[in-house]
């Protein structure tokens, strides 16, 4: 190595230990090569030395800089020998490390730069739109009221009825079930009835409800239909034939 | 007689592309090609002929064909958003966190790929990134890694295209070398 001999002519330090004589470029280069024992010689002994001799004479900082490299590469070689199953390749390891450290930060800004551009796209707002209804939802055509008409009407058939004066602890008991054959019934004696009509014998606030939870279900699973003809008009609830769509 | 041969097979083509862009508006709903098989009793590569003949008649037009990985869906182009919207009144996310944004990315980019490789890149845990990105429909597990614990695969929706108005991935932006260049293009 021609560097090696370049450097000894002017070393950065000599170092002066039991294990070794010599300049710490030739230590570093027999270190790199295992041809000296770096478990042998003290590390820390050495760079108090170092500072030692730079108190007493300071020189110039590209040197310091120097030792400092070379000093850090004693160390890492010297810790990686320390570790289990120490080899050749461990500094081979480390520098390896590095360039997966550099390159995983290169990737990830790579990926910033792209989720800021997804975000100005999704910011325009020029997105694609999937129609309206789903299919394997509620058919469109068993519900040609808006919600909120058929909100609206269920809070007029709740207002209609009388506030309650004081509090029932008596347990109402008012079942899903029987609501569900009470509509059948009123629709099967006619094809159509009023909205209001099927409220007409709820006596509470919560019978009103079991029975628009019954209208919603019999809605849901299609045997009966609302249809209000024009905006304020009286909604009509109507039976279905089956297969009707 | 090439010649007619030839022309019968383009006919075809034409008419299976309508008959699949009937299927579309009416299942409203991503189709798979192997579903669009069964229904239009056509082979998958005419079925696929058939998808790019439509993606091609739509173009310049309100509708757009889009399709991710073997899915098809009709969709509204996304230059009608603003007109659509103005019937949908739809509660759209409009924003996302810059967290999701580069969670989406990489796996947009990535896909399929495990939460582990998604953390490494973005250096931080994102369990709950990709659970907030999986509820919105953006993401999916589209498989599991044969390693040990077989952890889950993650990959982008087609809803993914329609919050950003793609009609595949590969109208993504490529990707960026490595200290990217910011992609300005006059065409």
């Amino acid at each position: 190595m021609t560097a090696d001999i370049e450097l000894e002519q002017n070393p950065v330090y000599l170092v002066r230990s039991p294990a070794f004589d010599g300049p710490i470029e030739l230590l570093l280069s027999l270190a790199q090569r295992a041809e000296v024992d770096l478990k042998a010689i003290q590390l820390a002994t050495l760079t108090d030395d170092y500072l030692r001799a730079i108190e007493r004479e300071r020189p110039p900082l590209d040197r310091l800089a120097a030792f400092l490299v070379i000093g850090a590469r004693l160390v890492q070689i010297k810790a990686a020998g320390l570790m289990p199953q120490p080899s050749s390749t461990e500094e081979d390891d480390l520098e390896a490390w590095e360039e997966a450290i550099k390159g995983r930060l290169a990737e990830y800004k790579r990926f910033k730069e792209l989720a800021e551009s997804l975000m100005r796209r999704h910011a325009t707002g020029r997105f694609s739109f999937a129609g309206l209804f789903e299919p394997e939802v509620i058919p469109q055509a068993r519900v040609q009221v808006s919600l909120d008409a058929l909100a609206a009407a269920f809070q007029q058939v709740l207002d209609r009825l009388p506030p309650p004066e004081q509090i029932a602890f008596e347990m109402e008991h008012i079942s899903l079930a029987d609501k569900l054959e009470e509509l059948r019934r009123l629709l099967s004696g006619q094809a159509e009835t009023s909205f209001t009509a099927v409220f007409s014998r709820a006596r509470t606030r919560l019978e009103a409800v079991v029975i628009f939870l019954a209208l919603l279900e019999l809605i849901r699973i299609g045997e009966i239909s609302v249809v209000q003809g024009s905006p304020f008009a009286e909604i009509k609830v109507r039976a279905r034939a089956p297969q009707e769509e | 007689m090439i010649d007619t041969a030839v022309a019968g097979t383009v006919d075809q083509v034409g008419d299976l592309a309508s008959s699949l862009e009937a299927v579309l508006f009416t299942l409203n709903r991503p189709v798979t090609v192997l579903e669009l098989r069964d229904i239009l009793q056509a082979p998958l590569s005419q079925v696929e002929m058939a998808a790019a003949a439509l993606a091609e008649r739509l173009s310049g037009r309100g509708l757009l064909l889009q399709r991710h990985q073997d899915q098809l869906q009709l969709v509204t182009d996304p230059s009608q958003a603003d007109v659509v919207r103005r019937v949908l009144r739809p509660e759209f996310p409009s924003r996302l966190s810059p967290a999701a944004y580069e969670t989406l990315a990489i796996i947009a980019y990535r896909q399929p790929l495990t939460r582990a490789r998604i953390e490494e890149i973005r250096g931080v845990n994102c369990e709950a990134v990709l659970e907030s990105l999986e509820e919105k429909d953006l993401i999916t597990e589209t498989g599991r890694l044969e390693a040990p614990g077989t952890p889950r695969l993650f990959g982008t929706t087609i809803k993914f295209l329609q919050i950003l108005g793609l009609s595949s991935l590969e109208e993504l932006p490529p990707l960026p070398e490595a200290p990217a260049a910011s992609g300005s293009t006059t065409s």
